[in-house]
C-alpha cells in the first residue's frame, strides 16, 4: 500500500510539475507581450510571430481553464470503473490537451507525457497492450498534427524569445529545454515507479496465495482431526452410556439375580419381589439404552413428526440439488419405531443421493404404501440407470440396515433407477420373517 | 404548478434580456490615422469620420462609434500592432499599404470575401480594378479602399514660357520629355555651373510602369527585370541623366522654379494648387499637371496608390463592422464628401465621374488648367497598382541600389538585368 502511495505522489509531482511549467511559459509569454507594447515594437513583434497573438488576459484565462479542465477530466479518467466511460474521458482528456497546447503556442508539448501517464495509470496488461500501441501512435500523431494544422496560425517560443537580446535569448531557451527535460527525467521515474509498483502487486498476490493455500491445507487437516475427535468423543459418551445405563443396569441386575439364586428356596415369595424389582431396572435399563441411541438421530427425526421430517429433509434436498422429488403416499403406519423410521429416513435419504450422483437424475417419485404387515418403498428416478449394478458402500449399509429389520431391498434400471424396499411391520411378521429364514 | 413559475420567470428573464440586448448599445471602434496618407498638410484631420459618425449612427441608433484622436500616421503602424497584441484592436480600421499584407498573412483581417458575395447592396464594379485589388492578399479581399492617389508630372509652365517651349499634351512621349529636357538643362546666369534643369525625382520605377513594365509575378515569386522595356527604360533615364553632367539636382532647385518637371500625386496637386498653400509655395512660377510621359513601348501609366480599410477578423460586430466598412468606403455620400474633404480621389467611379468632381477639378478657372483636360477616370482605370507582396520592399530596395549602380555606370548595363533578375528571384524563393 506504501508503494502504491508513492506512485500516486509521483503522478501528483508530475502533475504539479507540469501546471508549474504552464504557468512559467504562460506568464512569460504575457509579460512579453506586455514589455514588447511598452518597448513599442509591436509592429515588428507581429512581423515576426506570423499570427495575431491573443491579449494576456485571454492566454492566462483560457490555458488556466484547460489546464483545471484537463486535471478534472484526468481524475475522473482514473476514478472511473466503466469502461466505455474511461474512454470517453480519456478523448475528451487528448482534445483538451491539443486545445492546451494550441494555448500555449505549442510551446511545450509535456501535456502529452501527462496524456500517457494517465493511460499508464489504466494500463492492465494483457490484451491492452495493443490498445496502448495505438494510443501512443495514436497520441504521436495527434501532436504532429497539432503542429501541422496550428503551424500558420501560431506565434513560436522563438518569436516570443527573440524580444529579447542574445543572451538573455539563449537562457529563456535553455529553460525551456531544461523544462522539458526534467519532465521526461520526471515521466520515466513515474514509469519505473509504476512498473514495480505493478511488479510487487504482483508478487504481494503470489505471497497471499501461498498464505491461502497454506491456511486451506491446515484447515483442512483440523476438519479430519474434528472429524475424529468427535467419533472418539462419541464413542466415549456411547462407552460412557453403556457403562452408566447398561452396565449400571446389568451389574444391578447381575447382582438383584445373585440374591435371588440365594433366596429362591429360602423366600420364594421375597425373590418373586426381587424378580419384579429386576424387571424394572432392566426395563429402566432399556429405556436409558433408548435415550441415549435417540441422541443420535438426525436433528429432523428429533424435531418433526416422522412423516414431515421426511417431507422437509426432501425438500431440502431438492432445493439444494434442483432434482423434482415427489411423493405418493397410499399408507402408512402410524405407530413406527423409532428404529424403523431411522432406516426407512437412511433409505430415502440414501436413494435420493445415489439418484443425484450416481444416475444424475432430474426427477425422482417416491411411492410409499403396504398393509398392516409390512410397509413398501419404491424410490424410482429418471436419471441414466445402468446395465450392471455394482453394489457399493451406499447400497450395502441400506441392506444391512434392512436386514436388522429383517427387510428386503431390491434394485434395478429400468428407465432409470428403481429401489424398492420392504420393512415388516409387527412383531408376529417379524418373528415370522425369522424363523422362515 | 411550482414548474408553471419557474417557466414564467424565465421567460420573463429571457424576454428582459432580450429587451435590454435589444435596447443596450453597441460600440464599434474605429482606427483612424491623424492627417493625410499622403505626405501632405491636411486641415480638417476628422472632417470625414466625423461625418460617417454622425450618419451611421442615425441610421443605427443603437451603435455608437468610436476613435482615437491624435495618433500620427508615422505612430499608427505601432499603434494598431499594439493593440493587437493587447486584443484591444478597433473593428475598423484604416491600414497602410506598407501593413496590409503582414496582416492578412497573418490572419488578423476580415476575410471580406463572403461579404461582398452576400450583401445585395454592394457591387465591385464601382471601384476601379487597381484600387478595389489594392485590398486583396492572395486573391482574396480583406480590404476595401477609401481613397487613391494618382502620380501626374508637375509642369513648370513659367520655366517652359521662358524658353519658350509649349506647355507638353496629355499623351506626350518620352522622346518630348527627353527633348524638352535637353533644351531647358543649360547655364542661365553663365557662372559655368549648369543651373536651369529638366527634370526632377524621376525614378526608374515611373518610367519603366510607363513603359509597360510589370517588375512582378502577381504572386510575388519571380521578377521580370530582363525584361526588354526594361532595358528600355534605364536606357532613357541614363540618356536623361546624362543631360545634367555631374550635376545634382536639388529639392531648392524645384522650390525656386528652375526645374521644369517633377512627377506629382494628385493629392499634392489638391493640397498646393489652391489657397492658402499657394502662396506658401511654388508661388514664384505658374504651374501645372500633366500625365507622365508615355515609354515608347508603353502609355501615359502611372501608379496608383489607394488607402484601405479593414475589419478585424476578431471583432465581435461582424455585420455591423462590414456595414461601416461601406459606409466609409462604398457610400456615395461618404465618397463625395472624400471628393470635398481629402486631398485624395474617391474610389466610386461615379463620383470620379459626377459633375461636381469635374468642377472640383477645375476649380482654376482663370488658367486653362492641364489636368481639367486629364480624363480622371480613365488614368485611373488604366494606372498600376503597386506591389505589396511580402519580400516586396527589401527585393525593391536590392533592384534600387543596383539599378542605381547601373544609373551612374558603377556597373555596366550589358547583362546587369539578367543577373539582377537572377539574384532578386532567388530572394523571393525565400
Amino acid at each position: 500500500m506504501q508503494k502504491f502511495s508513492n506512485v500516486k505522489e509521483m503522478h501528483r509531482l508530475l502533475y504539479g510539475y507540469n501546471g508549474f511549467v504552464i504557468f512559467v511559459l504562460m506568464a512569460f509569454m504575457c509579460l512579453t507581450q506586455e514589455r514588447i507594447n511598452q518597448a513599442m515594437t509591436a509592429r515588428a513583434f507581429l512581423e515576426s510571430a506570423g499570427a495575431v497573438p491573443q491579449s494576456s488576459v485571454v492566454i492566462f484565462f483560457t490555458t488556466t481553464a484547460a489546464f483545471l479542465l484537463f486535471i478534472l477530466v484526468g481524475h475522473f479518467y482514473r476514478k472511473s470503473q466503466r469502461r466505455h466511460v474511461r474512454y470517453l474521458l480519456f478523448a475528451a482528456e487528448i482534445v483538451i490537451c491539443m486545445f492546451l497546447m494550441r494555448f500555449l503556442n505549442l510551446s511545450y508539448d509535456g501535456v502529452v507525457l501527462l496524456v500517457v501517464a494517465d493511460l499508464m495509470y489504466k494500463y492492465e496488461g494483457h490484451r491492452q497492450e495493443y490498445t496502448l500501441l495505438v494510443a501512443m501512435i495514436c497520441l504521436y500523431f495527434i501532436a504532429n498534427y497539432n503542429m501541422a494544422i496550428f503551424q500558420t496560425k501560431i506565434i513560436s517560443f522563438e518569436a516570443y524569445a527573440s524580444y529579447y537580446n542574445a543572451d538573455a535569448k539563449a537562457v529563456i531557451l535553455a529553460i525551456k529545454n531544461t523544462f522539458y527535460s526534467l519532465n521526461i527525467v520526471c515521466f520515466v521515474f513515474y514509469l519505473v515507479l509504476l512498473v514495480k509498483n505493478k511488479h510487487e502487486e504482483k508478487e504481494r498476490i503470489r505471497l497471499l496465495n501461498e498464505k491461502l493455500e497454506e491456511a486451506n491445507q491446515r484447515l483442512r487437516a483440523y476438519a479430519i482431526e474434528v472429524a475424529q475427535m468427535a467419533e472418539t468423543r462419541e464413542r466415549n459418551r456411547l462407552a460412557r452410556e453403556i457403562h452408566d445405563t447398561l452396565g449400571h443396569a446389568l451389574t444391578g441386575i447381575a447382582a438383584g439375580l445373585d440374591a435371588c439364586i440365594m433366596t429362591l428356596e429360602i423366600a420364594p415369595e421375597v425373590t418373586k419381589q426381587q424378580l419384579n424389582k429386576i424387571r424394572d431396572a432392566a426395563k429402566k435399563g432399556i429405556t436409558d439404552v433408548r435415550r441415549s441411541v435417540k441422541k443420535l438421530r438426525p436433528d429432523d427425526l428429533e424435531r418433526l413428526p416422522f412423516q414431515e421430517a421426511l417431507m422437509e429433509m426432501t425438500r431440502n434436498y431438492s432445493e439444494s440439488s434442483g432434482m423434482e422429488i415427489t411423493f405418493d403416499i397410499f399408507s402408512w403406519s402410524d405407530n413406527l419405531r423409532q428404529d424403523q423410521e431411522d432406516v426407512i429416513y437412511r433409505v430415502l435419504q440414501e436413494s435420493i443421493t445415489n439418484a443425484k450422483r450416481h444416475g444424475h437424475a432430474t426427477k425422482v417419485k417416491i411411492t410409499i404404501g403396504g398393509n398392516e404387515k409390512y410397509l413398501l418403498i419404491v424410490i424410482a428416478d429418471n436419471g441414466e440407470g445402468c446395465d450392471k449394478v455394482k453394489q457399493g458402500f451406499g447400497l450395502k449399509h441400506m441392506r444391512e440396515r434392512l436386514e436388522l429389520l429383517h427387510g428386503t431391498i431390491h434394485y434395478w434400471s429400468d428407465e432409470g433407477f428403481i429401489v424398492e424396499a420392504m420393512i415388516p411391520l409387527n412383531g408376529d411378521a417379524y418373528y415370522g420373517k425369522n424363523s422362515d429364514s | 404548478m411550482r414548474r408553471k413559475i419557474l417557466a414564467a420567470i424565465i421567460v420573463a428573464a429571457i424576454t428582459f434580456a432580450a429587451i435590454y440586448q435589444a435596447q443596450s448599445q453597441t460600440t464599434l471602434t474605429v482606427g483612424i490615422f491623424a492627417g493625410s496618407n499622403w505626405n501632405v498638410p491636411q486641415g480638417e484631420t476628422y472632417a470625414i469620420i466625423d461625418e460617417v459618425r454622425k450618419n451611421f449612427e442615425a441610421e443605427n441608433p443603437n451603435v455608437k462609434i468610436k476613435y482615437i484622436s491624435g495618433i500620427k500616421k508615422e505612430d499608427y503602424s505601432e499603434w494598431l500592432a499594439e493593440q493587437f497584441l493587447d486584443g484591444s484592436e478597433p473593428d475598423v480600421f484604416f491600414i497602410l499599404a506598407d501593413d496590409f499584407n503582414m496582416y492578412a498573412s497573418i490572419g488578423a483581417l476580415m476575410n471580406l470575401e463572403s461579404f461582398i458575395a452576400e450583401d445585395k447592396n454592394f457591387s465591385t464594379d464601382v471601384y476601379y480594378p487597381s484600387a478595389f485589388n489594392f485590398g486583396k492578399y492572395e486573391n482574396i479581399s480583406y480590404a476595401l479602399p477609401a481613397e487613391s492617389n494618382l502620380t501626374f508630372m508637375f509642369v513648370n509652365k513659367t520655366l517652359l514660357a521662358k524658353e519658350g517651349i509649349a506647355l507638353p499634351k496629355n499623351n506626350w512621349t518620352w522622346k518630348d520629355f527627353l527633348e524638352i529636357c535637353r533644351k531647358v538643362t543649360r547655364d542661365t546666369d553663365g557662372d559655368g555651373i549648369v543651373n536651369q534643369f529638366g527634370y526632377y525625382d524621376y525614378s526608374w520605377q515611373q518610367a519603366a510602369i510607363s513603359n509597360g513594365v510589370k517588375f512582378f509575378r502577381d504572386d510575388g515569386r519571380t521578377s521580370y527585370f530582363a525584361d526588354s522595356r526594361m532595358e528600355e527604360a534605364i536606357k532613357f533615364l541614363m540618356e536623361l541623366r546624362s543631360l545634367n553632367g555631374n550635376f545634382e539636382v536639388t529639392p531648392k532647385d524645384f522650390d525656386v522654379g528652375r526645374v521644369a518637371f517633377r512627377p506629382f500625386t494628385f493629392a499634392q496637386y489638391r493640397t498646393y494648387k489652391p489657397y492658402p498653400w499657394k502662396i506658401k509655395k511654388y508661388s514664384s512660377f505658374e504651374w501645372d499637371c500633366v500625365k507622365m510621359p508615355a515609354g515608347s513601348s508603353g502609355g501615359n501609366i502611372s501608379a496608383m496608390d489607394s488607402l484601405l480599410v479593414a475589419i478585424s477578423s476578431r471583432t465581435r460586430n461582424k455585420d455591423l463592422a462590414w456595414a461601416l466598412l461601406k459606409k466609409i468606403c462604398y457610400d456615395k455620400t461618404t465618397q463625395q464628401l472624400i471628393l470635398k474633404k481629402s486631398q485624395a480621389l474617391p474610389v466610386r467611379r461615379d463620383v470620379i465621374t459626377s459633375v461636381e468632381a469635374q468642377e472640383f477639378f477645375s476649380w482654376d478657372s482663370n488658367e486653362t488648367a492641364a489636368i481639367a483636360t486629364i480624363d480622371i477616370s480613365s488614368a485611373m482605370d488604366k494606372a498600376i497598382m503597386p506591389f505589396k507582396f511580402k519580400n516586396y520592399n527589401s527585393a525593391m530596395l536590392y533592384a534600387d541600389t543596383e539599378i542605381h549602380k547601373i544609373l551612374t555606370g558603377i556597373i555596366p548595363l550589358n547583362n546587369a538585368l539578367n543577373k539582377l533578375q537572377k539574384e532578386i528571384n532567388a530572394q523571393l524563393q525565400h
